[in-house]
């Protein structure tokens, strides 16, 4: 019967508290869409099912009625808390529990506030009030600085783009530190690759890169000459057993006066001897990448 | 010390490939087809996938997308032509599809489910029962309203919607909230292969709007924008395909 009681008073009330799309109904109605009536714009609350004559009579009541919004189903009390919450005077958890101290004291200067019987409860016709004074409310971090922009607006939290910002920008701070070293390995690198093509096919760097020693041979059978070699440094970091680096060599051939390009990856661990040595065709992404895993590679160049 | 550490990664080593390759039970999945909604879902992974040369014919082939099915709004499609097993492919593709996810930010603001890459096409088979996959597109959506006192909400959920948007002439689509509660929806007319119209429609027809919408490809991630105006005139922006906070920084400005 008292259900039914405020059930009556809140759908007398909705009329007035129609949808009127400010931001914060928006976004209540949008986490709860049941209270606002979603479902072909049936009324929020049900008609009841009797009681008519209660309505007339609740007016005549001369005692104020606290009881009915006291013993109102849990979420109904609890949407009071969040409601004083939203106006700024109830900080409390929100766990339906109207008769709380924090609670009652917020109720309190909600009816002062308002020139109303300062009774620390509610009537229906109170907890209506406050709810659709509520539902009014802008919620407070969605609410854009006023036009004049006095107040200085608080440090946002760091969005996702800048993010990504500040970790390119330490990526680029960590890869400057690595560039001596990873060139002068690269370098060092190129070095032996001439040496091996100044000695016709004799040195290190065939030792070491079975591949290579195969390019060239293929290419020498052909009566291609190596022209320019230059490297780019694919990455480098520590490893498991030391640094370890990838980096592009592009290799120029020539015959008969027509020059090619072409591309190899060789990648190493630093060292005298170099070690884990390996060379792959440019197009070998994937192996190039199961190389660096196999070295558990820490890149400080990506 | 050293020997414990060693018998632990061997074990490691030794579960890896079980857990990537595909079992008896899931070898004998559904074969996959070029017409599937997930292709037809991510249509520049198909052109690679079943059409360009380069990768149509490689010795693997693999797509990992974020799952469950509501969270399969971005994927990753992996192939070789090299030396590679079969799981090391799945483990590349599932490496960026973790990797694109990290990148995209938090989908904590969209998703209450936690979505995870998972491998979920290996060699033109489906190594996930068929029918965990999406049939329809769907996508993390960020909803922003300005209203006539200059107060924004920006509200975020899930938005469902056909997966021929573009080619079909018109498409539905419909928005979630956090709970699973649908909430709004609304349809995408295309007059452009990637830009048409679209109405939105809330809480049974007491929000709405109408405006144009553009889909768009590439970084950070293929997303829809799509910006309105209520029957009042105040602005409305709704994103779809990008998780809330970078939806916010990229078009919350409204």
């Amino acid at each position: 019967m008292r259900h039914t009681w405020m059930l009556l008073a809140f759908a007398a009330l909705a009329p007035a508290t129609a949808f009127g799309q400010s931001a914060g109904e928006v976004e209540r109605c949008f986490q709860n869409p049941a209270a606002c009536g979603q479902g072909g714009g049936a009324p929020a609350v049900p008609a009841p099912s009797s009681g008519a004559p209660v309505a007339a009579t609740r007016p005549a009541a001369p005692a104020p009625d606290y009881t009915t919004v006291l013993q109102s189903p849990e979420p109904d009390r609890r949407r009071i808390q969040e409601s004083l919450h939203t106006l700024d005077k109830y900080n409390g958890p929100i766990d339906g529990n109207l008769q709380s101290e924090a609670t009652e004291k917020a109720i309190s200067d909600w009816q002062r506030a308002h020139g109303l019987h300062v009774a620390g409860k509610l009537t229906p016709q109170e907890a209506q009030q406050l709810n659709a004074e509520a539902s009014r409310t802008p919620i407070k971090r969605i609410e854009p600085p006023p036009q004049t922009a006095a107040a200085p607006p608080p440090s946002p939290p760091p969005s996702n783009a800048d993010a990504l910002k500040a970790l390119n920008a330490r990526l680029a701070e960590r890869r400057k530190a690595a560039e001596p070293k990873a060139d002068a390995a690269a370098q060092s690198l190129i070095r032996d690759l001439k040496a091996y093509v100044a000695a016709d096919g004799k040195g290190v760097a065939g030792d070491q890169f079975a591949v290579f020693a195969k390019w060239y041979a293929d290419n020498k059978a052909a009566g291609r000459k190596v022209g320019e070699i230059a490297p780019i440094i694919d990455d480098y970091g520590e490893a498991k057993v030391g640094a370890a680096v990838a980096s592009e060599i592009l290799l120029e051939t020539k015959q008969d006066g027509n020059s090619q390009s072409h591309c190899l990856v060789f990648a190493w661990i630093e060292g005298n001897p170099r070690k884990n040595t390996q060379a792959f065709s440019c197009d070998d992404v994937a192996a190039v990448e199961k190389w660096k895993t196999d070295q558990a590679l820490k890149s400080a160049w990506r | 010390m050293k020997r414990f550490l060693a018998l632990i990664l061997l074990a490691a080593a030794a579960l890896v490939p079980a857990a990537w390759t595909p079992s008896a039970a899931q070898s004998s999945q559904a074969k996959a087809e070029r017409r599937d909604p997930i292709f037809l879902r991510f249509p520049e992974m198909a052109e690679r996938y079943w059409v360009s040369t380069d990768t149509s014919a490689a010795s693997h082939k693999v797509v990992a997308v974020p799952m469950p099915r509501q969270c399969a709004f971005l994927y990753a499609d992996s192939y070789t032509k090299g030396q590679m097993s079969e799981s090391e492919v799945q483990q590349m593709a599932l490496s960026n599809c973790n990797h694109k996810l990290a990148e995209l930010g938090p989908l904590g603001e969209n998703y209450s489910t936690d979505c995870r890459c998972q491998v979920v096409v290996s060699n033109e088979r489906y190594v996930v029962p068929r029918s965990s996959l999406p049939d329809d597109s769907y996508g993390p959506v960020s909803i922003f309203y300005r209203d006539p006192g200059g107060n924004v909400a920006r509200v975020n959920g899930v938005a469902k919607y056909g997966a021929l948007i573009g080619r079909d002439r018109s498409v539905r689509f419909s928005v979630d909230n956090q709970r699973g509660e649908q909430v709004c929806e609304g349809t995408f007319t295309n007059s452009a292969p990637a830009s048409g119209l679209f109405s939105l429609s809330c809480f049974a027809g007491k929000f709405s709007g109408n405006g144009s919408y553009q889909s768009k490809t590439g970084a950070p991630n293929d997303h829809i924008i799509a910006r309105g105006q209520t029957g009042r005139g105040q602005p409305v922006v709704m994103v779809i395909g990008l998780p809330a906070q970078l939806a916010v920084a990229t078009y919350g400005g409204i």
